[in-house]
């Protein structure tokens, strides 16, 4: 045993070797072929990080019509969106990429990652009101653009036109129209809303997010927030308690219009019940309609941003940017890469994709959105009456939707709003040092 | 390190085939086979290597403002600090403690039951048993899974059709209840394991203690208060403290039934400490779980103590 020992110790170690041998051959075409046409025509390799792995398709066929177009230059397109971290940690970055743009990108920005693209001709095709949903986040050295928006996602109610037109009920402008819609579905057996409280998201960026960002201006009191730091006492006039309570009674009025039992649906049941025409509304961003539709393909939907006011000139959609262009500061292929971002922001590139998607896109003179499924959000886009979600403005450590939740069953607002400051300034507090 | 220099001192020093030890004719104190060096060597290296080492990384990170990436510094003990300030984490204590309290007594309720019945000569006991332990293989995970979907659909709708109306929306939504939900999937899952362990007792309990006790004329529950429970007090022992261990680590089941709501009524100490991993917020849930791990081995010491009392070994 003891003579056999090395002997099998050695055939495996030879073995390990002849594996890895085997391996490494295989790998030296394929790194090959990556390199080798540069280094024969002096072709420039970028590396395009996406967010969405959905619409992988697309971006290969924009890059192919990019490589035609330009024979200098190959794009690697990668949709990973996991890669990005690890990537500025071996600091070898993807030249160009997408990400939602939110509290996790703003980070980004703050540390300086991305190159400053305001210089960029294409800089001015893209609408200054979109362009600010990107800098309101803060912008490196007080003014540089760090991103430009290429797809913004509108969202707002869902709702089936079946069930309206069958009720005679035109979409409301006003609070009092909505909830007198609301009454009618009641009075005749259909759930007003279908309401998914199982899954805490759901109840965030719907009626927290629509009640909120319609009673008051979201981005300020979160820009507000953030400079007072650490030193937010609930009295002062920047907090969650003197701030978010004109808001609340109507988020239990919007759940008492939900059906029966809707604390025991997920976002899964309720896309189902919606599809089949359980409920006439439905507090979901255009995220759900492809999923609506592929559980019932005759389903007729619309969209219209929620009215929490009685004046219809004040109702607002809930909107992000849901891809915003970037360019690695440290990146070695800085022209090729502002070809390739100048390229994506052609119109025919943008507005196809977000047509596409049922998205908007983020070019000044782009054409009103066709869509029947969220061309009712149209006026609100480009009138720019349109706020971010309270939601995305938390740091990730408070558990905000978990504390939505906990409002929704037990109707405390002060509780509620007063857990939010005191949440908020223990992280504030820890995190300040 | 030291068991690796303790390896070079009690090796053997020359001919470890010599015929006299081959026979084992000559029994030496000193010396000790090193297969079993080679057993617990390797396992010793991988257990420092990928959980004694992260965790005193974890440690050391507890003691700065490390977000998980980026920039950080020392800030000493300002995150133990900002725990023993946070209601937040003392909730979680608490329920913690209690769900794992509650847990562990019922568990060894109904698995003490189920091992009476199935050690006693009853029709079919090998079948019954199979099915009794078929819990214990399943993941904790999908039966979490499977439960949430039975107490979101199913039961609230027969709840209804019988007119049972505070069952008819599902008691994972109510705040006050949920937990009974986890406690119960948790006794579904656990029982069996700690039912294996109450049937080797009961196994060991010679019969003729019962004779004498038939012919006393003691009652069947005078023989299980005064014969079988003092004669298995060592396996209830054993079972009370592993269970306990075990529930205050609680996690998937949790992930599955409740993910920790509904609002924040049912978040567990681990899954408030696995939170910092996404929410940035790496240190200062390092901190919490530097002081839980320190809880829980102040609990163990205790329990040991406990044992060794009763003279029962682990």
């Amino acid at each position: 045993m003891n003579a056999a020992l090395p002997a099998s110790l050695l055939s495996r170690r030879s073995l390990f070797r002849t594996a890895g041998l085997a391996g490494a051959a295989l790998m030296i075409p394929l790194s090959a072929c990556g390199a080798s046409p540069a280094a024969q025509t002096g072709t420039t390799t970028l590396r395009f990080m996406q967010n969405k792995p959905e619409v992988v398709d697309y971006f290969n066929q924009v890059i192919r019509d990019f490589e035609a177009l330009n024979p200098d230059i190959r794009v690697v397109q990668d949709f990973n969106e996991g890669n990005f971290v690890p990537g500025l940690v071996r600091n070898d970055p993807p030249d160009v990429v997408t990400r939602g743009f939110a509290q996790a990108t703003a980070d980004f920005v703050k540390k300086g990652i991305f190159a400053d693209l305001s210089d960029m001709p294409v800089a001015k095709t893209i609408d200054p009101k979109m362009q600010e949903l990107v800098n309101s986040w803060g912008r490196y050295n007080g003014t540089e653009t760090s991103a430009l928006p290429f797809s913004l996602a509108a969202a707002g109610v869902i709702y089936n036109r079946d069930i309206f037109e069958a009720q005679g009920v035109s979409v409301p402008t006003t609070w009092d129209g909505f909830v007198a819609a609301c009454e009618k579905f009641k009075a005749a057996g259909i759930a007003p809303i279908y309401g998914t409280y199982k899954d805490p998201w759901t109840l965030a960026q719907g009626m927290f997010d629509y009640a909120s960002g319609g009673a008051l201006d979201v981005g300020e009191f979160f820009t507000k927030l953030y400079a007072k730091g650490a030193r937010i006492t609930s009295d002062a006039p920047e907090s969650f308690a003197n701030s978010f309570g004109p808001a609340l009674p109507r988020m239990l009025q919007l759940a008492s219009f939900s059906q029966n039992g809707a604390a025991s649906k997920n976002y899964a049941d309720g896309n189902a019940a919606f599809a089949k025409g359980q409920a006439a509304m439905y507090l979901q961003g255009p995220w759900a309609l492809s999923q609506l539709v592929a559980a019932n393909k005759n389903i007729r939907l619309g969209s219209f941003p929620l009215p929490v006011t009685n004046n219809p000139e004040d109702t607002k959609a809930r909107v992000n940017v849901d891809m915003a262009l970037s360019i690695t500061r440290n990146t070695p292929n800085m022209a090729a890469a502002q070809r390739f971002v100048n390229y994506l922001l052609e119109p025919s590139v943008v507005n196809t994709y977000n047509e596409k998607n049922a998205a908007f896109s983020p070019l000044k003179d782009a054409p009103a959105v066709s869509n029947p499924q969220i061309s009712g959000l149209n006026a609100a886009v480009q009138e720019a009456r349109y706020f971010q979600g309270a939601v995305t403005y938390f740091p990730p450590s408070v558990p905000v939707n978990n504390y939505i939740q906990s409002f929704v069953y037990s109707k405390n607002g002060e509780q509620f709003l007063a857990a939010l400051d005191d949440e908020w300034r223990r992280v504030a507090e820890r995190t300040a040092v | 390190m030291t068991t690796t220099s303790r390896v070079a001192q009690t090796a053997p020093p020359a001919e470890p085939n010599s015929p006299a030890s081959a026979a084992g004719t000559v029994r030496s104190r000193s010396r000790i086979d090193p297969t079993y060096y080679w057993m617990v060597v390797p396992v010793l290296a991988l257990f420092a290597f990928f959980i004694t080492l992260p965790a005193l990384v974890g440690v050391f990170f507890s003691l700065t403002n490390y977000a998980g990436y980026g920039d950080w510094k020392f800030i000493g003990l300002m995150n133990y600090v900002n725990i023993f300030k946070d209601p937040a984490v003392l909730q979680s204590y608490i329920f913690t403690f209690v769900f794992a309290l509650t847990t562990t007594v019922v568990v060894n309720i109904v698995a003490l039951a189920i091992a009476l019945g199935l050690n006693a000569k009853i029709k079919w006991r090998t079948g019954i048993r199979t099915v009794f332990f078929i819990p214990m293989v399943l993941s904790a995970l999908i039966v979490s899974f499977v439960f949430n979907y039975l107490f979101s659909n199913t039961l609230p709708v027969l709840a209804e059709r019988f007119g049972v109306t505070p069952l008819a929306t599902s008691i994972l939504a109510n705040e006050n209840l949920a937990w009974l939900a986890i406690v119960l999937v948790t006794v579904w899952q656990a029982a069996p394991g700690a039912t294996i362990i109450y049937l080797a007792g009961l196994q060991s309990v010679p019969s003729e203690v019962y004779e004498a006790a038939d012919l006393d004329g003691a009652g069947s529950f005078r023989q299980f208060l005064s014969l079988t429970l003092p004669l298995i007090m060592g396996y209830l022992v054993i079972n009370v403290i592993l269970g306990f261990k075990g529930f205050l680590g609680t996690y998937e089941i949790i992930v599955g039934l409740t993910g920790g709501g509904p609002g924040m009524a049912t978040q567990s100490v681990a899954m408030r400490i696995f939170s910092g991993f996404t929410g940035g917020d790496y240190s200062y849930q390092m901190a919490n779980a530097v002081i839980y791990f320190l809880i829980t081995l102040l609990i163990s010491v205790i329990q040991l103590r406990l044992i060794q009392r009763r003279g029962v070994s682990l």
